[in-house]
């Protein structure tokens, strides 16, 4: 299996002259391609913080965070953007699709940002917007698109730039039980075909029941790293 | 294909909050109109004084004898004026001329007396260069036959006390040195824009003054009208070749006020604009700001999607300059509108300092004229300007760390 992340001894420190936060603490990850992972733990745990750290929008104060052979802890800010744009992609609790642009437009800039030829842009589109199942409302602004429709756009859009991996932080919090399903299907169809790489941070249980791994945290330090059989998310919450 | 969704997205984007864009909109299109409404009244009164000067005051050459301006003695009239006139009629670009006999001299009434200076003019000829009958406000100027006619200034006639009609006694010296004095008859009241000219300058007939002056057809200074305002340094250099012991002088060094004005109004205008432009630079810096602000989780997504600075700082460049964009047409459209409604009508300023003007040579009546050869500089300078304005809110939002900007 190919390594896709791996996180040596990461630490982060908020407030470190004031009122020190440990938010994460000396945290060793090893994810593998085609992994479907579920980084659960209380509020304050220390979930998004990790996956800012993995996900290069955020520098941890020690330890390294190699992808794809590369310490994006040693990459300066600009590469760093690079390095996001081309190898990971993002899927936001609030879809934070870009109002002023049509759904399918969206998903395009991304590709356009990497330089991709029209018509493999226009190629991939549709292809994307098949399996997340809106071929029909590709030309929808966000606002005129449900919770649901818009988080699997932005589904599409973290899939457009063929990432290395998928972090989805809370992708389902927003979201009423059908459309969380809905979405959930998507990207575990997604997962099991194209093996695609999904790492959420989650509260939700059923996420939780869907991940083939689940990492627990509690105060900043994996807890627990197991099936999600013999996990429960109420009993993380201590 | 980058640089096209980020200006279709800077365009979608300034159109998110339709007031505040036209509020940036309304600025840049109101600063431009102030702005070229400020350069228009100035090209107005430039424009004005400077046809005052050329075509009623000085022409755009005189000629005098070399030493005559020393202290305006009449015996030094023009030599060889013939040769002069003839060699001034083969000139193609002298359009046409009018000789003058001049006697510094003293204006007295029943009232009291005044300094003046006394210009003997061929009134038909003289109305041709400087439209001398124009300026006549009472009476009927100078009438064929009648001798000893005066033509007065407004300003000096009531001074004096004198009516078109009354009688003043002229004193003056001739070329011998001996004093003079006669009476003359005011003909006419006279009224330029440009009093303290007015107060020193009564008229008289050529043919009146020479005799007094035991003067033949001579005369002490010619002034000149040329077909075309640029040729004045031409003409002015080959006349000098041609008669170097004559003082031949252009309206630049007879009014160098008028130079130095002309010279000047763009250093001045400048110093407006750049007042206007700072006011509208604060209120650009101030509304892009507040939508940088607005729009940090939007902007802090971009950089975290991958979307590097250079692109955003674009974007945010883009925004302002497609606002200024749309306003600047707006804002030349409207100055243009208002200064064709004020060139027509004319600006009536003499409730607003008009005398002050007029002690200055100026008219009160302004009529503006839009300042077509400083449209695309004042367009330059508006873009200028928003585009510096922009630099405050790009910075502010290239300074965004998405992982803060995205908890906002």
């Amino acid at each position: 299996m190919k390594t896709v992340i791996d996180a040596h001894n990461i630490k982060k420190v908020y407030n470190p002259e004031t009122i020190p936060v440990v938010a994460v603490n000396n945290v060793h990850l090893h994810l593998e391609r085609g992994e479907f992972t579920a980084l659960v733990g209380p509020s304050g745990s220390g979930k998004t913080t990790l996956l800012n750290l993995i996900g290069g929008l955020d520098k941890p104060d020690t330890g390294s965070v190699i992808i794809n052979n590369v310490d994006i802890t040693k990459l300066t800010p600009n590469k760093l953007i690079d390095f996001r744009l081309h190898n990971i992609g993002f899927v936001f609790q609030a879809f934070n699709l870009i109002p002023v642009l049509s759904a399918r437009e969206n998903v395009e800039l991304i590709m356009q940002l990497q330089h991709v030829k029209k018509h493999e842009i226009k190629a991939r589109v549709t292809n994307l917007f098949q399996q997340i199942g809106l071929e029909d409302k590709m030309d929808n602004r966000p606002a005129q698109l449900s919770g649901g429709q818009q988080q699997r756009v932005a589904v599409a859009r973290a899939l457009a730039s063929r990432p290395q991996f998928i972090l989805a932080d809370e992708p389902t919090a927003n979201l009423d039980t059908k459309s969380a399903d809905n979405l959930l299907d998507i990207m575990a169809k997604l997962n099991k075909e194209e093996n695609m790489t999904f790492i959420f941070s989650t509260h939700d249980q059923r996420v939780i029941e869907r991940a083939r791994r689940v990492i627990t945290l509690v105060d900043g330090q994996i807890h627990a790293d197991s099936s999600p059989v013999s996990v429960n998310v109420d009993s993380t919450i201590t | 294909m980058t640089v096209i969704i980020i200006i279709q997205m800077a365009w979608r984007n300034i159109w998110r909050n339709k007031v505040r864009s036209m509020i940036i909109i309304s600025s840049v299109a109101i600063g431009l109109v102030a702005g070229l409404f400020v350069l228009s009244l100035y090209k107005g009164i430039l424009e004005d004084r400077f046809r005052t000067v050329i075509d009623k005051e000085v022409s755009h050459l005189q000629i005098h004898h070399a030493r005559f301006k020393e202290d305006f003695d009449p015996k030094y009239i023009i030599p060889n004026n013939d040769e002069l006139i003839k060699s001034l009629g083969h000139l193609s670009s002298v359009k046409i001329f009018t000789p003058r006999t001049i006697a510094q001299g003293m204006l007295a009434t029943g009232t009291g007396s005044s300094g003046i200076q006394i210009v003997g003019v061929d009134p038909e000829q003289e109305d041709r260069v400087t439209s001398l009958n124009s300026k006549i406000k009472e009476g009927d100027g100078f009438v064929n036959g009648k001798k000893n006619q005066l033509l007065i200034s407004k300003k000096l006639a009531d001074k004096m006390h004198l009516k078109v009609g009354s009688k003043a006694i002229l004193t003056f010296i001739d070329k011998e040195s001996n004093i003079i004095s006669s009476a003359f008859r005011a003909a006419g009241i006279y009224q330029t824009d440009n009093t303290p000219r007015d107060e020193r300058i009564v008229f008289v007939k050529q043919k009146d003054l020479n005799s007094y002056l035991s003067l033949d057809d001579e005369f002490h200074e010619l002034a000149i009208l040329l077909q075309n305002d640029d040729d004045v340094e031409n003409v002015q250099a080959s006349l000098k070749n041609q008669h170097p012991n004559l003082q031949i002088e252009s309206w630049m060094d007879i009014s160098p006020e008028t130079k130095l004005m002309i010279e000047t109004t763009d250093q001045y205008s400048l110093i407006f604009i750049v007042i206007i432009m700072l006011a509208l630079s604060f209120g650009i810096v101030n509304t892009m700001l507040m939508a940088v602000l607005e729009r940090s989780r939007e902007i802090g997504m971009l950089l975290a999607l991958g979307m590097n600075r250079l692109k955003v700082f674009f974007m945010i460049l883009t925004e302002t300059v497609l606002l200024t964009i749309t306003g600047v047409p707006m804002g030349v459209l409207i100055a243009w509108f208002i200064v064709l409604i004020y060139h027509r009508h004319g600006l009536d300023i003499s409730a607003l300092g008009g005398q002050a003007m007029s002690e200055f040579g100026f008219s009160s009546m302004i009529y503006p004229a839009f300042p077509w050869e400083k449209i695309l500089g004042e367009m330059l300078i508006v873009l200028i300007a928003s585009m510096l304005s922009s630099l405050v809110p790009a910075i502010k939002a290239i300074r965004l760390r998405p992982v803060e900007a995205l908890q906002k």
